[in-house]
C-alpha cells in the first residue's frame, strides 16, 4: 500500500517536473539572449504581477478541468466582473465591497454554468461557449458599451510593483493569489469536495455509483472557477484602471493553455495547481522575453503553441501504458 | 531506471523547443538593425504602436525607422497581439520598463488605462512621449498627433458635397473608448449636423469593433437593415475596409457613397475604381519619424512643443494621381521595412 503511494506520488511530481525543466529552459533562454535585461529584480517582479491573472483563472480552471470539464466563459466572466466592480466603485462604494461584488458576479455566473450542464444535460463546452457570449454581452450592456472609468482607490495599488508597504515586496494581488494557489491546492487533495473532483473526474460513472453527488459537485466546482475568474477581474480593473468590457478576449485560451502546461489532462482525474501555476508563469515569461528581446509578436505566438503541443506530447509519453 | 528514461525524453523534447527558440531569437538579432547596439553607447528609443498588423502602424515604424537612422538611434519596435488588448499594451510598457530605454513613443490603447505604466515609465527615469490617441495624463514630454476632430469634419463636408446636402447618411463606429476614433465620430457628427441639416442621421451608434471581420459583420447589418442609403462614413481602416467590403458584397459599392479614414493599396485601389468616394488621410510616416525625433530632442534636453498636429489632408479621385498625395495614399515602405 504505500509501495503504491509513493509511486503515485513520484508519478505526481515527474507532472510537475516536465513544465518545471520547460520553464527553466525557456527561462535560461532569455538569461543567455538578454543577460542584463531579463535577469534583474524589477523584471522578475514585472513578470510575477503580468502572472496574476492568467494565475486567479487557472486556479479555477485547474480544479473543472480536473473534474472532467472546461470552462470557455471565463474570460468574458473576467470583463463582466471588472465592469461591475467598476461601476460599484465609480458610484463611491467602497473597494472592498467591489471586490465582493465582482466575486460573487463571477461565482453566479460559475454556478449558473454548472446548473445548465447538469440541468440541461448538455457538454460543459457548448453551454460555455453559450455563456462566454453572454456575460461579454452583459458585460457590454453594463458598461454602455463603454469603459467604465472610476476616481482613484487603493485598488489601483493592489497590483504595483512597488506596493505599500514595501516590506511586501511583491504585490497584494501577488501575494493573494500564491495563498490561494496554496490553499486550492490543498483543498483538491485533503477535503470532501476536493476528492469527489478528482472522483467525478476520473470516472463520472463510477463516481456516482460509490454516493458521490455528482450535480452538486459540478455545480460548485464552476462555481469556483467563476469566483477565480471575478475576482481575476477586479484585479484587471486594479491594474488597467478602467472597467473594460472588451477585455480579456481569448484570455480563456491561455488559462486553459496554462493548465494543459502544469499536467492538466482534458480528459479529466489529473491535473495540479503547482503545474498549473507553472504553467501560467511559463506563458508569462514568454511574452516578456520576447518584448525584451525584441523579437516580432508573430514569434512569440508560434512558440506558445509549440510549448503547448510539447507539454502535451511529453504527458502523453508518461502516461503510456507500461 | 523506467523513470530515467523518461525523463531523458521530456528534457529531449523541451531541449528541441530550446533549440527552435534559439533559431527564432538569433534570426530576428541577424537582420540587422542593431539590436545589439546597446553597448556602444547607442540610445534606445521603444516605440508602443496600438498594434502591428494595420498597415497605418506600418507606415509609424518606418517612420519611426527613418528618423532612428539619421540620429543613430536603435527603434525598439512592440505592439499588443491585438489592436483591443489593452492589458497586453500595458504588459508590453511595462517589460519595456523592465529592459531598460532611453524614451518611450506610445500610442495608448485607452487614455486612462494606460496612464499607471505610463507614471511607472517616468518614475524610473524614462521620458514619455504620447502619438496618435492622447493619454489622459500632464506627464508627456509632447503629444504628436493628427487633429482628429479636424478630420472628422473634412469627412462631413465632404460626403456632404457629394450628396449635395441630402440624403441618409450613417455611420459606423471603430470602438468603444478609442480617444482618436471618438474625436473623428464628433467631428463628423458636428459638422454634418451644423452644415447639413437636410441630412438625415439613420445610424450612429454601431461599432465595427478591431477587426476587418468584425467591421465587415457590422457593415452587413447595417446595410441590410438601410436599404434607401446615401452615404457611409467610417473612421479608421479596419471599419472603412470591412465597410467596403460589405458594400461590394450587397453589389452597392459605388451608388452609396463612403467616405473613409486612413488608406491601403485595396483602399487606393477602390478610390480610383470609385467604391470610395474619399478617404481622410493622416500622415503616419511623419507621425512616426516627429514621435522619434521629438523624443530624441527632448533628451537631448532641448524645448519640445506640447502639441506637434502632424496635419490631415482629403484624398479623392480627382486628387489621388498627385505626387505628394500618392505618397501618403499608398507610401512606398520597402526603403525602411524589409
Amino acid at each position: 500500500m504505500s509501495d503504491l503511494a509513493k509511486r503515485l506520488d513520484l508519478n505526481r511530481a515527474l507532472s510537475v517536473l516536465g513544465p518545471f525543466i520547460g520553464l527553466i529552459l525557456v527561462m535560461g533562454l532569455f538569461a543567455v539572449l538578454a543577460p542584463d535585461r531579463f535577469v534583474s529584480a524589477y523584471n522578475l517582479k514585472t513578470i510575477v504581477t503580468q502572472t496574476v491573472i492568467v494565475a486567479l483563472g487557472a486556479i479555477g480552471m485547474t480544479w473543472v478541468i480536473i473534474g472532467g470539464g472546461i470552462d470557455l466563459s471565463v474570460g468574458s466572466v473576467i470583463a463582466l466582473s471588472s465592469v461591475a466592480a467598476a461601476l460599484f466603485v465609480r458610484d463611491g462604494y467602497s473597494p472592498a465591497i467591489a471586490i465582493v461584488v465582482g466575486v460573487v458576479v463571477g461565482a453566479s455566473v460559475g454556478a449558473l454554468n454548472g446548473a445548465l450542464i447538469t440541468g440541461l444535460r448538455v457538454v460543459p463546452f457548448i453551454v460555455t461557449l453559450g455563456t462566454m457570449l453572454m456575460a461579454r454581452g452583459v458585460a457590454k450592456w453594463l458598461g454602455d458599451e463603454q469603459k467604465v472609468d472610476v476616481p482613484e482607490t487603493w485598488l489601483d495599488t493592489v497590483m504595483s510593483k512597488n506596493p505599500d508597504p514595501s516590506w511586501l515586496v511583491l504585490s497584494p494581488g501577488v501575494w493573494t493569489t500564491l495563498i490561494l494557489a496554496v490553499v486550492m491546492a490543498f483543498a483538491l487533495r485533503r477535503t470532501v469536495i476536493g476528492t469527489h473532483t478528482i472522483a467525478v473526474g476520473s470516472n463520472e460513472d463510477t463516481a456516482r455509483l460509490c454516493g458521490v453527488r455528482v450535480s452538486r459537485v459540478k455545480i460548485i466546482l464552476y462555481g469556483i472557477a467563476g469566483s477565480f475568474a471575478g475576482l481575476a477581474g477586479v484585479m484587471q480593473l486594479g491594474r488597467l484602471t478602467v472597467g473594460d468590457p472588451t477585455t480579456a478576449i481569448g484570455l480563456e485560451l491561455d488559462i486553459i493553455a496554462a493548465v494543459v502546461i502544469g499536467g492538466g489532462s482534458l480528459s479529466g482525474g489529473r491535473g495540479s495547481i503547482l503545474g498549473s501555476m507553472i504553467g501560467a508563469f511559463l506563458m508569462a515569461v514568454l511574452a516578456n522575453g520576447c518584448t525584451l528581446t525584441g523579437v516580432p509578436n508573430y514569434v512569440r505566438e508560434i512558440l506558445t503553441g509549440a510549448i503547448i503541443i510539447a507539454a502535451v506530447a511529453v504527458d502523453g509519453l508518461r502516461q503510456r501504458p507500461r | 531506471m523506467n523513470v530515467m528514461r523518461k525523463n531523458l525524453t521530456i528534457s529531449g523534447l523541451w531541449g528541441a523547443l530550446l533549440l527552435s527558440g534559439l533559431w527564432a531569437g538569433g534570426c530576428d538579432c541577424s537582420e540587422g538593425d542593431g539590436a545589439s547596439g546597446e553597448g556602444d553607447g547607442m540610445r534606445t528609443i521603444a516605440v508602443i504602436p496600438k498594434g502591428t498588423t494595420h498597415e497605418f502602424w506600418k507606415s509609424i515604424h518606418a517612420g519611426a525607422i527613418k528618423a532612428g537612422r539619421e540620429l543613430s538611434v536603435e527603434i525598439l519596435w512592440q505592439g499588443p497581439l491585438r489592436e483591443d488588448d489593452r492589458s497586453d499594451q500595458v504588459r508590453v510598457v511595462e517589460d519595456v520598463i523592465s529592459r531598460g530605454v532611453d524614451a518611450i513613443v506610445l500610442a495608448p490603447l485607452d487614455d486612462a488605462a494606460l496612464v499607471p505604466p505610463a507614471r511607472e515609465a517616468v518614475a524610473e527615469g524614462i521620458p514619455v512621449l504620447i502619438i496618435d490617441s492622447d493619454l489622459d495624463w500632464d506627464g508627456r514630454v509632447s503629444f504628436v498627433a493628427t487633429d482628429n476632430m479636424e478630420g472628422g469634419r473634412l469627412a462631413a463636408r465632404r460626403l456632404g458635397e457629394l450628396l449635395g446636402g441630402e440624403g441618409k447618411v450613417l455611420m459606423m463606429r471603430y470602438q468603444e473608448g478609442s480617444a482618436s476614433t471618438m474625436r473623428r465620430e464628433e467631428g463628423f457628427l458636428e459638422a454634418m449636423r451644423a452644415d447639413f441639416p437636410n441630412i438625415e442621421l439613420v445610424s450612429t451608434n454601431q461599432y465595427g469593433g478591431a477587426t476587418t471581420e468584425s467591421a465587415f459583420a457590422t457593415g452587413e447589418g447595417l446595410l441590410v437593415s438601410h436599404e434607401d442609403l446615401d452615404g457611409i462614413f467610417t473612421p479608421n481602416e479596419s471599419t472603412t475596409f470591412g465597410m467596403l467590403r460589405a458594400l461590394r458584397d450587397a453589389d452597392r459599392a459605388g451608388t452609396v457613397k463612403l467616405v473613409g479614414f486612413d488608406s491601403s493599396a485595396s483602399l487606393a485601389r477602390a478610390l480610383s475604381e470609385g467604391h470610395v468616394h474619399g478617404l481622410v488621410l493622416q500622415q503616419p510616416f511623419r507621425m512616426g519619424e516627429l514621435g522619434v525625433r521629438t523624443a530624441v530632442a527632448h533628451l537631448e534636453g532641448r524645448e519640445v512643443d506640447a502639441r506637434i498636429d502632424t496635419g490631415v489632408t482629403v484624398v479623392t479621385v480627382d486628387n489621388m494621381d498627385d505626387p505628394e498625395i500618392r505618397d501618403l495614399l499608398v507610401p512606398d515602405l520597402s526603403e525602411w521595412l524589409d
